[in-house]
């Protein structure tokens, strides 16, 4: 299991640590805002368009999830009779088996990958690595995520917690670069050496935005063309296809592809999108000579017909992190997860278990803010919700809340007690605040309240109950024969 | 000795089982969908469509230019002609196979051209060697079979005789694009690819130059693919 990640660290330590970082910060912050007006202009370019494009990619993918195992075979079916050799991975470790039986099936040592979330969900280059076998990613922030040994910091723009000294400091360690700091010339520096590799690998690795269940085929968003590279010249290629990506048919691709880039990044169309059918065809000279395709489940079946089956409908488009005021503090290195953000909460929980992730389905505000900028619909505050709610039910992580609001309820319900412990307050406030009419910072030493006081004061409780002061008023009002009521 | 070992029902039997059923249905039809979107294209003449298409593509950063069917060779020759787009230097092109360029004399165009030394049109016959001139290339030509208005996308599907290297490996892509072939969304492209028997290998959809935001999120053009995109429109 390669989903979470620096699991060494609890997530309070991992969120200190983001917090400190400022230039990760505002590289997050400054992503979000640009995402943000840009999606904002296409959208409303669409008037109600946009409204009725989510509500019917939400009617298709619902359609598909009620049907995935129909659906599942359609599209294997149909793949299958395109030529491609099909592998079947219910587990992640099923879909490391089926690759590493092709690499060895061909004596193949050298891969070129562009990036794809499924191979990093199972460790893909650490296994392909340990067996002896190059592999390079060739997205650029891969690239650089790769050579700097560093994990992504955002699922569309991974290496934004680099900046350009660093990245070219990386190349020139590593690489053997010698230019500037400039973006442009390490870009082209990287067209330059990965070029080489494109032509030379003997195997390609993708993923798979849209699978298409109708015409077995398998598509690709990207915008650098490292995609459509790996897609043309390694003469054997595995695509790695999850059962959370079929849709039913070419029409619907329409529609995915009208919210897929506004809402990732705030462009019509990103400069590519492929649509593939099988290896190379009769009298082609490029294009893979061999089409694997490892159609993988790895616990998403079990999000069907349950609680969080709208999850099913997510297609990683990251509209939900661009928005999130929790994200934007913590950055995708504090969740821990390959998967951040609302959206990573709802499947990291879902496809790791509860026992896995710590806090992370805590590091949440609820707002809701993702729930309204989701093109697919997903009320993605409500299963965090939802999941917080099976976690303390199911007595894991944060089940300590459990007594302790057993032991609120008997308090607040015990008049005796309460009055007892109210007028027991005041003194007890005082003495800890030293006399101050507020507890301030040199009250961290108290666990629980230092949450608050750390960074707040708190104020000691009032010298007369409220309650207590409203009837003597009552009865002030009554003898100056003032009726009063409102 | 293989070590995978999974087959189509070791994945589907879980599924069908969260679904709650035994079997896996033996067809299902698509339903009617409830909603349909408007489009900023809903009611556009062809004409306003080729205008859009022409609009939206300078904001993506592609040159675009039209020309009537008979000027076509010169249209492209006038691009080429310029050499190298950086330095004015000497520069190569490799061309797709199209009964259209041959008819409109393209070839012989580009090969007058005083800054062009070597001009290739894909054959299949010498495989390989293809894609190396094309990975040397300065232009590679192509004739997208369509233009989509909405986002300035041309689609570009693989054939024997117009590889995925000429769009791709060059350091310019040209593309001809004939008005009577921009549509308004994606949607009418897809349509009449579900009407073929078989899809080609692969459909391409360009929209503009290789780029990324990957530094800093500085836009760089040029990664991997094409640095400069041209679309001619012919009408």
């Amino acid at each position: 299991m390669s989903i979470l990640y620096n699991t060494d660290k609890t997530l309070r330590e991992r969120v200190s640590d983001c917090l400190e970082d400022d230039f990760k910060h505002n590289a997050i912050r400054t992503a979000q805002e640009v995402f943000y007006v840009k999606r904002g202009e296409l959208v409303e370019e669409m008037g109600d368009g946009w409204q009725q494009l989510r509500l019917h990619s939400m009617e298709v993918r619902n359609h598909v999830t009620e049907n995935l195992d129909y659906y599942v075979k359609q599209f294997a079916t149909n793949a299958e009779a395109n030529g491609c050799v099909m592998h079947y991975a219910p587990t992640g470790d099923d879909a490391l088996w089926e690759v590493l039986d092709i690499f060895e099936k061909h004596g193949a040592t050298y891969a070129v990958k562009s990036k794809s979330m499924m191979t990093e969900e199972v460790g893909l280059n650490e296994v392909l690595e340990n067996a002896g076998i190059k592999i390079t990613e060739t997205d650029c922030a891969e690239n650089i995520l790769q050579t700097a040994e560093s994990k992504p910091s955002h699922i569309v723009v991974p290496a934004l917690h680099f900046n350009r000294d660093a990245i070219a400091d990386i190349y020139r360690e590593k690489r053997g670069y010698t230019g500037s700091s400039v973006p442009e010339e390490i870009t082209h520096f990287l067209r330059k050496i990965l070029r080489d590799e494109f032509m030379e690998a003997e195997v390609g690795i993708r993923g798979c935005n849209f699978a298409v269940a109708s015409t077995g085929s398998v598509t690709l968003v990207t915008n650098e063309g490292n995609g459509r590279m790996v897609d043309s010249f390694p003469k054997v290629q595995i695509v790695f296809v999850g059962i959370d990506r079929i849709i039913p048919d070419l029409e619907a691709l329409d529609t995915m592809l009208a919210l897929l880039p506004r809402s990732a990044v705030g462009a019509k169309m990103t400069a590519y999108f492929s649509l593939d059918s099988g290896p190379r065809g009769a009298g082609e000279v490029d294009g893979p000579e061999e089409v694997h395709i490892i159609l993988m489940d790895n616990g998403r079946h079990t999000l069907a017909n349950s609680e969080f089956k709208d999850m099913l409908r997510c297609m990683r488009c990251g509209a939900c992190l661009n928005i999130c005021p929790v994200y934007r503090h913590i950055t995708g290195h504090g969740y821990g997860s390959i998967y951040p953000g609302p959206m990573g909460i709802v499947l990291t929980a879902g496809l790791a278990g509860y026992d896995q992730i710590d806090t992370m389905a805590f590091a949440c505000s609820l707002c809701g803010a993702c729930a309204e900028h989701c093109p697919v619909g997903i009320p993605i505050h409500d299963l965090i919700r939802q999941h917080r709610m099976n976690i303390v039910e199911q007595g894991k992580n944060h089940a300590v809340e459990v007594p302790i609001f057993k032991g609120l309820e008997l308090f607040w319900s015990n008049k005796p007690i309460y009055l007892a412990a109210m007028k027991a307050g005041r003194p007890v406030m005082k003495a800890i605040a030293r006399g101050e009419d507020a507890l301030d910072e040199n009250s961290v030493w108290i666990p629980v309240v230092k949450g608050w006081t750390s960074t707040r004061d708190f104020d000691v409780l009032s010298e007369t109950r409220f309650r207590t002061w409203f009837k003597e008023h009552k009865k002030e009002q009554a003898k100056n024969g003032k009726g009063g009521e409102q | 000795m293989a070590l995978g070992n999974k087959t189509l029902d070791d994945l589907l039997g879980p599924i069908s089982e969260q679904l709650g059923r035994k079997d896996v249905a033996v067809a299902i039809k698509v339903p009617e969908w409830e909603f349909k979107a408007q489009r900023v294209t809903d009611g556009l003449s062809a004409a306003q469509l080729v205008d859009l298409f022409e609009s939206e593509a300078a904001k993506i950063r592609v040159q675009a230019k039209r020309c009537a069917k008979a000027d076509l060779a010169k249209a492209i020759a006038e691009i080429v002609g310029a050499g190298e787009p950086e330095t004015g230097e000497a520069c190569t092109v490799v061309c797709a196979d199209e009964e259209a360029f041959a008819e409109a004399g393209l070839y012989d165009a580009l090969k007058a051209c005083d800054k062009v030394t070597d001009v290739h049109v894909w054959d299949e016959a010498v495989g390989d060697a293809n894609v190396q001139k094309a990975r040397y290339a300065t232009y590679g030509v192509t004739y997208a079979k369509a233009g989509i208005a909405e986002s300035a996308t041309i689609v570009q599907p693989t054939y024997p005789k117009c590889g995925r290297a000429i769009s791709l490996l060059p350091l310019v892509h040209i593309a001809v694009v004939d008005a009577a072939t921009i549509v308004p969304t994606m949607l009418e492209v897809m349509q009449s690819y579900a009407a073929d028997e078989k899809l080609p290998s692969q459909v391409c959809f360009i929209s503009g130059p290789s780029a990324t935001a990957d530094i800093e999120l500085v836009r760089v053009e040029g990664v991997h693919g094409p640095m400069y995109v041209h679309y001619v429109i012919v009408e």
